[in-house]
């Protein structure tokens, strides 16, 4: 019969989990300590209501088996038992207990993968699966903690090099390390930010941001409008709850020096971003 | 890169030539009209072209070979091998992967459990490189893999959801999807839960429309730019390290669980098998 898998394991202890805590069982097992609580499959399919199609083929019977049941493995060996496990408690078991990941693989900060995996808060609040909607709660929490981060440098915003900024806005390497770590001591880490916004338009930029394509000539450079920009170069979600834009500052993606020169490259009227022909850009 | 692909052309015309009613040209071609011309589809007409010769007809021929010669400490062919449709049948096994296994109790994808049978049936162990090598066109597992896959080219995505373990594979395959983490809080959807979207030059697929979406993840598929067949396995470590993660276990349980959400979310659109992407 069906051999112990590390999944039916974790499904058994979360199913015992559950069971525990409706008081029928005596102990949680240590393996889902940590386990986030058991909140409704608001991603799964039947939560959100969508319909996947139906299998094309009907499946041998001897292959199928019950709908409302679950594989597990506890003490009385592998058996069917009532489905209890979230969609989610499953995915974090694989994530950060199946040795599914190198949880111990040094990153460049000097953490682990773990601290890769691990969710802060704002990761937390802004997973949102299909069609969900940021709660205005949640969309104020993940604000405040952003606007709480955000460390202004001392004696006021000034801007950098903008040629120096305009290397760092195309450089999209730096962190990267599963079977390829990039190595700092060899190329600093980029600003990334050609890989989601068009910039100057001597080069092709994506299109996950919007276009920032005169940023500073449209804008002007007042003490306001800079104070800003540095904010959502720091930590965009003080302004954008759950935006897709990475936390330059706040994760100490980029120095306060870097982000002085992104800010040049997008307010020095000689910078590219500036001079570039605004013609032909959509979205503006 | 040229001269590689006029040396196949021969090959390329007659394994072409006896799947003509199923070349993979043609599958896109009708995935495009369906949808609009979508850009992702359409972004590259140069590799559209090339796919009569696609590069990786040429690994899957080696890949039958492979298949049906004894090797091994066991002298054993794969024509037993079980990739769900019962011992030796690939027409179609690979669109209805991942799923459970009950000799092996686990969802399974091709990758693991074509490794599977090379231990089982062959002898095969952890350390040779028929098993160690999952990369690159002259490893066994990418001409194997190639050649398994293709017997599946324009039939449509129907992976299993019968078994509970599968349907909870697939549904914490979705959790992982949405869930943000990594030092810049990338989550898959980031770049594929909206149409046309770009990273630089390169148009995303977007998992909610099947028609693009089936492409995205119609692998083996030869890479232009890194000039190797490619598998889902290589597809996903490569997201995953633009994404910053650490390295994800080939054929983890992990891995597993998003592939197989990939493949539920292109469920009824053929596969295209070899694909050409840039």
């Amino acid at each position: 019969m069906s051999k112990i898998t590390p999944i039916a394991a974790a499904v058994a202890a979360a199913s015992l989990f559950l069971v525990a805590g409706q008081g029928t069982a005596q102990q949680a097992p240590a393996a889902t300590q940590g386990a986030a609580p058991a909140k409704p499959a608001a991603t799964a399919p039947d939560a959100t209501g969508v319909k996947r199609p139906e299998p094309l083929k009907k499946r041998a019977p001897d292959k199928a088996a019950p709908q409302t049941e679950v594989l597990i493995m506890d003490s009385q060996g592998i058996r069917m038992a009532p489905a209890n496990v979230s969609a989610q408690m499953l995915a974090e078991y694989l994530i950060l207990e199946s040795a599914g990941f190198d949880l111990s693989q040094a990153t460049q900060e000097g953490t682990t993968g773990k601290d890769r995996l691990v969710q802060d808060d704002i990761q937390k609040l802004c997973s949102l699966g299909k069609g969900q909607q940021l709660d205005p709660k949640a969309a104020q929490k993940v604000s405040e903690i952003a606007t709480a981060s955000i460390k202004y440098p001392e004696g006021g915003i000034k801007l950098g090099d903008w040629k120096k900024g305009r290397d760092l806005a195309w450089s999209g390497f730096g962190f990267r390390t599963a079977h390829n770590p990039d190595d700092h001591s060899k190329q600093q880490p980029g600003a990334n930010c050609y890989n989601c916004h068009q910039l100057a338009t001597d080069r092709t930029g994506g299109t996950i941001g919007p276009p920032l394509t005169s940023y500073g000539k449209l804008r002007g450079n007042s003490e306001e409008i800079l104070k800003y920009t540095y904010g959502v170069i720091y930590n965009a979600h003080a302004f954008f709850p759950c935006t897709n834009m990475p936390r330059m500052g706040a994760r100490n993606i980029l120095t306060q020096e870097q982000i002085a020169d992104v800010m040049a490259y997008l307010f020095d009227p000689a910078s590219p971003v500036n001079t570039s022909a605004m013609s032909g850009m959509s979205g503006m | 890169m040229l001269k590689k692909v006029l040396l196949s052309l021969p090959i390329a015309l007659a394994v072409t030539g006896a799947i003509a009613a199923q070349a993979p040209e043609d599958v896109l071609d009708r995935l495009v009209t369906k949808a609009g011309n979508p850009a992702y589809l359409t972004q590259s007409p140069q590799n559209r072209m090339m796919m009569p010769d696609n590069p990786a007809y040429m690994v899957a021929d080696d890949g039958e070979k492979l298949f049906k010669e004894k090797r091994g400490p066991k002298n054993a062919s794969l024509e037993e091998c079980d990739f769900g449709e019962g011992p030796g049948v690939i027409k179609g096994a690979y669109v209805e992967l991942p799923r459970y296994f009950p000799d092996t109790g686990k969802v399974m994808d091709l990758e693991s459990r074509l490794i599977y049978c090379m231990k089982t049936l062959q002898g095969f162990t952890d350390n040779d490189q028929q098993i160690k090598k999952r990369h690159g066109n002259d490893s066994d597992m990418m001409k194997l893999q190639t050649y398994i896959a293709m017997q599946s080219n324009g039939m449509p995505w129907n992976p299993p959801l019968s078994h509970p373990l599968e349907k909870a594979m697939r549904d914490a395959g979705e959790v992982m999807f949405y869930r943000r983490a990594g030092k810049m809080d990338f989550a898959c959807s980031t770049c594929h839960a909206a149409t046309g979207l770009r990273i630089r030059a390169s148009v995303l697929p977007n998992k909610d429309v099947p028609e693009e979406w089936t492409k995205a993840i119609s692998w083996p598929a030869f890479r232009v730019g890194q000039d190797n067949v490619r598998s889902s396995q290589h597809r996903l470590l490569e997201c995953l390290w633009q994404m910053r993660y650490p390295n994800i276990k080939p054929g983890s349980d992990a891995s597993i669980a998003l592939i197989s959400f990939w493949t539920d979310a292109a469920r009824g659109q053929p596969a295209i098998l070899p694909d050409m992407k840039r």
